[in-house]
């Protein structure tokens, strides 16, 4: 009977002393998650008055950021969402730092990951950030260009120009990002190479007539003046 | 029916004869193929309790000429709004609600507010400037008409009449106000009759012919809420946020058109809105919150122009506008009479008394701060602070429509 009772306890007991050694870590979690919040919450107040104070926002109204977020049916101050971002960035650092307390095999490397992946995550926001304002600068120095030139179309190449410079930039970010990168690549490629293609035939084809034309009178440029007979005659 | 003279510097044109409203909508539905109109009404949630809302949908939705209606709702929650989505179906033009208290259109104006741009203060005037931007965001309208929504006794001659002299090409007016006489069983009107023109006389009187005072006296009907314009003087014309944007919206037309392109129409042969009580007593509110608004506007707008205004002149100005405003009285009296209107003479010399102690406090106010209220930037001003303004207001208006 003894040892029936003993079967039974036995594995409590175990569980309990494995509870009691783990009991710490949790307790570190804890804290370090707690602290964490307390941390990210500080962090967003102090960025939101420095965005406040650098003009954030009505830097972003002129740069057009504040647009694509609207695009996004987003309808909050720019600097809110920096902030947000940033907070719950640091969340998850927290939440990360904190399950690595934990010290369990399986949860520390899914934390190793996660830090590992990390600067992929800044580099493709970073390429996303420059993309953005470069792309807008070109279609915005193509319409102007091509309006000054008395080109119909000038807000349509803009556009065009701005659309396939995003489509590129998006591509560098999933690249960077590492989803699906076989695909991506695949996509662009034949996205992108199907336009250009596409705009070098229809130039192409609708430009014959001009280059025949430059070709011509190249041509006739280089061609020396006939020798003028030289017998006067009478 | 009217005479056919015309008055002061900008064209005058009558309702003469028996014009049929056929062709007028027939010509409109013409001319809107080249040049698209647009109605603009800002209107407030309570006018769509009131009596003149359910009149003036079921007109609209016969009128098959107008290109888009905007309407800006004020002082609305979300249910009313959806409220007057649905109360505004009837009408077969595409209607387009800005929803001024609602959370995207305050984003709009938070980030002008951010920008160093003020749209001013809660009214018609920033709901009727924001309705612009909308028609200027689309880019689908070459005119713009706009009227109140309190008219109980609206009709859809009183829209044709008003868009008729912009629309039609032949024409080239940029700027039409409408005019009528505000009487029913008695002459309504008071402070266009015993105010603005008293007032706008005496200042003649007073400093010698100017061309602003010469075009304000040449409108039959200055504060009429009814007009019509080019969308390309949407763009370029600044609006006050208070009780003087009518007189204001005329200095600006003043200042950036010549009067040969300024005309004034006759819309309708009865008028009937919600009439505003005189409040004596208290300058913060009603028709003497209004008047005093209306004559600071009328002093900035001449100060702009280079006329000097001294104690003396001020003093002197209340004097000669109460016997000016004692001699209109006079005529209105008699021609109350001959038309068997009722005419309360002693309500009447009331109100000029209110009047006058209105200008003396405008007369204060402009001294103490000549600039006042900073207008409303208008919409070039405003795309060349924050580019992207016409898209980001565009998006906002076409969600909350979604």
């Amino acid at each position: 009977m003894m040892d029936f009772i003993d079967l039974i306890l036995e594995p409590l007991q175990e569980m309990l002393l494995r509870f009691k050694a783990f009991l710490p870590n949790l307790l570190a979690m804890l804290v370090i998650v707690g602290i964490g919040l307390l941390l990210a919450k500080l962090l967003r107040a102090i960025l939101l008055k420095f965005l406040a104070a650098v003009g954030f926002d009505s830097w972003s109204d002129r740069m057009g950021f504040t647009t694509l977020m609207r695009k996004g049916d987003l309808w909050v101050k720019p600097s809110v969402v920096v902030g947000a971002v940033a907070f719950w960035m640091l969340v998850i650092v927290t939440l990360m730092v904190g399950l690595s307390a934990l010290r369990v095999a399986a949860i520390d490397s899914l934390v190793g990951e996660f830090f590992s992946y990390l600067p992929r995550v800044f580099s493709a926001a970073m390429i996303l950030l420059i993309g953005y304002v470069v792309s807008g600068f070109v279609s915005r120095a193509v319409l102007i260009a091509a309006a000054n030139a008395g080109f119909h179309y000038a807000k349509l190449l803009g556009e065009v120009i701005r659309a396939l410079l995003m489509l590129m930039i998006l591509a560098m970010v999933m690249e960077q990002l590492q989803i699906a990168t076989s695909i991506v690549l695949a996509a662009f490629s034949i996205t992108f190479g199907g336009v250009v293609v596409a705009l070098a035939i229809a130039f192409g084809v609708g430009g014959i007539g001009a280059a025949r034309r430059i070709i011509e009178r190249e041509i006739a440029e280089e061609k020396p003046q006939e020798k003028q007979d030289d017998i006067e005659h009478i | 029916m009217t005479d056919f003279y015309q008055t002061g510097i900008i064209t005058t044109l009558h309702q003469l004869g028996q014009p049929t409203l056929e062709r007028l909508e027939s010509e409109l539905l013409g001319f809107s193929k080249t040049r698209p109109i647009a109605l603009v009404l800002p209107a407030l949630y309570s006018e769509f309790e009131g009596p003149a809302m359910p009149g003036i949908v079921r007109e609209l939705s016969k009128v098959k000429y107008l290109n888009e209606i905007v309407l800006t709702l004020d002082q609305a929650t979300e249910d009313d709004f959806r409220r007057v989505r649905e109360f505004m179906s009837p009408i077969q033009t595409e209607v387009k609600i800005i929803h001024n208290s609602g959370k995207r259109i305050g984003e709009v104006y938070e980030t002008l507010t951010r920008n160093g741009l003020d749209a001013g203060l809660r009214g018609k005037g920033r709901s009727a400037w924001l309705a612009y931007g909308y028609v200027l965001a689309r880019g689908r309208s070459d005119v713009i008409a706009l009227h109140d929504c309190d008219i109980v006794t609206y009709s859809r001659e009183l829209l044709g009449r008003l868009c008729y002299p912009i629309a039609n090409p032949n024409l080239n007016y940029v700027f039409c106000k409408g005019y009528y006489s505000r009487v029913t069983s008695k002459m309504n009107g008071r402070v266009t009759r015993l105010l603005v023109t008293p007032l706008v006389r005496s200042l003649q009187q007073l400093s010698g012919q100017h061309g602003f005072l010469t075009f304000l006296d040449s409108f039959r009907y200055s504060l009429a809420g009814e007009f019509s314009m080019s969308t390309d003087l949407a763009r370029i014309n600044r609006i006050p946020s208070d009780w003087g944007l009518e007189v204001g919206s005329l200095a600006e037309v003043y200042r950036n058109y010549s009067p040969r392109r300024v005309c004034q129409v006759d819309i309708a042969a009865t008028y009937e809105h919600k009439h505003q009580i005189l409040s004596a007593d208290d300058a913060e509110k009603g028709l003497m919150k209004m008047s005093v608004d209306i004559c600071k506007s009328i002093f900035r707008t001449l100060a702009s122009d280079g006329v000097v205004f001294s104690e003396g002149m001020f003093r002197s100005l209340i004097v000669t506008y109460l016997r000016q405003a004692e001699d209109t009285l006079m005529k209105y009296e008699a021609d109350a009479m001959i038309n068997g209107l009722t005419f309360d003479r002693h309500e009447e010399a009331k109100a000029v008394e209110a009047f006058s102690r209105a200008i003396a406090m405008a007369s204060q106010a402009f001294v103490e701060n000549p600039m006042g209220n900073p207008l409303i930037p208008n919409w070039n001003r405003v795309s060349a602070a924050i580019p992207d303004i016409f898209e980001m207001l565009r998006l906002a208006v076409d969600a909350d429509n979604k």
